[in-house]
């Protein structure tokens, strides 16, 4: 019975040392500073940084299916070099036909759409895709075609 | 001759920039180089206190750049090292008073009677800093183991990097304390060199005897028994090419701990 105290004490104790050592002053400086370097290299704030993610999603969605929700797009350093590093969970490579069709319904779709649709598509486009991904399940060309129109919008 | 131009620069203010030029300049002047220190901080001035030259300053560097005098009887000479000299910023001026083109000319002329030009730059990236690297060909980068003097730094070496005159710079790690390091409590000098990825040339522990030896305008290189002086004295041989080890700072020195040391001792050879 008291092994059994001891045992649990010791592992309750050793997990509150391990926590404690998992962040020191020092270590919160490191990652820190990090963080906020690779933001003054490089000039791009995160709001820059979610806007090319919304937009990397919408392109690439066009050629593969991907879950969306785990994109990560984040810098890394290696050494003296800075590099941007986009991770993409591909569920699915989309064939041609599927592209083309896609395309050939978008154009349709567009001129259907395109009075309907009016200037939020721009500014919203990241959060419409978040949104959007909950509808995916339902109907998953939906979403493609919408952030494709999006897309036309947006050029003309 | 012709000699070599060093701005010694940090972004933030009051990590040791001027401390740094002073013993560097010294320690470069006692190993029998001839030097001249350029106090570029025009309006802030400092070097000439941290020398003890402060009562000798007759002509300053916008006296020469505005023709009052010529650049030699400006240059005040140091008590105790006749190969050292500094050239002052005035005191009533601001950094408009000059441009990089006048100071590039000024370091030019140096260059054929001196083996180095020292310059101390004003804290900041304006006009000041951009005057203080026009001429130098060379720069250390002075930082301390804090998050914003590092963040400077880190700004600093980007425009060093921009400038194509430079052709290499260095950093030197100030007021390390090993005792904070060995806690986890401060970066430790691999942390900062990782994150900056630059070289490093020299590694300076903080030390009070920095404090009185400002207060007595003597540079602690003067100080055979300090080790902030020795460790200075280490970047200046280093400067020279001479490949120089890295103090081991964690032996502590002061009378208390190799008490401990001692005891510490007896117990370990008990067990």
């Amino acid at each position: 019975m008291r092994d059994i105290f001891q045992d649990l004490f010791n592992k309750v104790f050793g997990f509150f040392r391990q926590a404690e050592k998992e962040e020191n002053a020092k270590e919160t400086a490191v990652n820190r500073l990090r963080v906020v370097l690779m933001q003054d290299r490089t000039n791009l704030t995160p709001e820059l940084l979610e806007k090319m993610r919304g937009e990397l999603i919408e392109l690439l969605s066009k050629y593969v299916e991907m879950d969306k929700d785990a994109l990560e797009l984040n810098f890394e350093q290696e050494g003296n070099q800075m590099a941007l590093m986009l991770s993409i969970p591909v569920l699915r490579a989309k064939d041609e036909d599927e592209i083309e069709a896609e395309n050939s319904e978008d154009s349709e779709e567009a001129e259907e759409k395109s009075e309907e649709e009016s200037s939020d598509a721009e500014s919203s486009e990241s959060t419409e895709d978040a949104e959007s991904s909950a509808e995916d399940n339902q109907d998953e060309e939906s979403e493609t075609e919408e952030s494709n129109t999006n897309s036309k919008d947006k050029s003309k | 001759m012709s000699g070599r131009v060093i701005v010694i620069t940090s972004g933030k203010g009051g990590v040791g920039k001027t401390t740094t030029s002073a013993n560097i300049g010294t320690a470069l002047a006692r190993a029998g180089k001839k030097v001249v220190l350029i106090d570029t901080d025009l309006g802030l001035r400092n070097l000439d206190l941290l020398l003890g030259l402060e009562n000798r300053i007759v002509y300053t560097i916008v006296d020469v750049v505005e023709e009052r005098c010529k650049l030699r009887q400006a240059l005040v000479k140091d008590k105790k090292n006749p190969n050292l000299c500094l050239l002052a910023a005035a005191q009533t001026r601001d950094k408009s008073a000059i441009t990089q083109e006048q100071l590039k000319d000024i370091c030019e002329e140096l260059k054929k009677d001196y083996d180095f030009i020292l310059v101390d730059c004003p804290a900041g990236i304006e006009q000041g800093f951009q005057n203080a690297i026009a001429g130098a060909t060379e720069a250390i980068v002075v930082t301390t183991p804090e998050m914003s003097a590092v963040r400077d730094a880190d700004r600093i070496i980007g425009l060093l990097e921009a400038k194509e005159e430079i052709q290499s710079y260095k950093l030197l790690l100030n007021r390390v304390r090993p005792n904070l390091i060995k806690s986890n409590d401060m970066m430790s000098v691999e942390d900062v060199v990782e994150i900056l990825s630059a070289d490093l040339i020299g590694i300076i522990p903080e030390d009070t005897g920095i404090i009185t030896s400002t207060n007595k305008g003597d540079p602690i290189v003067n100080d055979d028994s300090s080790l902030a002086g020795k460790a200075y004295n280490n970047v200046a041989r280093r400067i020279m090419g001479e490949d120089v080890p890295f103090l081991n700072l964690e032996e502590s020195r002061g009378v208390l701990s190799k008490v401990k040391k001692f005891f510490s001792g007896l117990i370990g050879k008990e067990k």
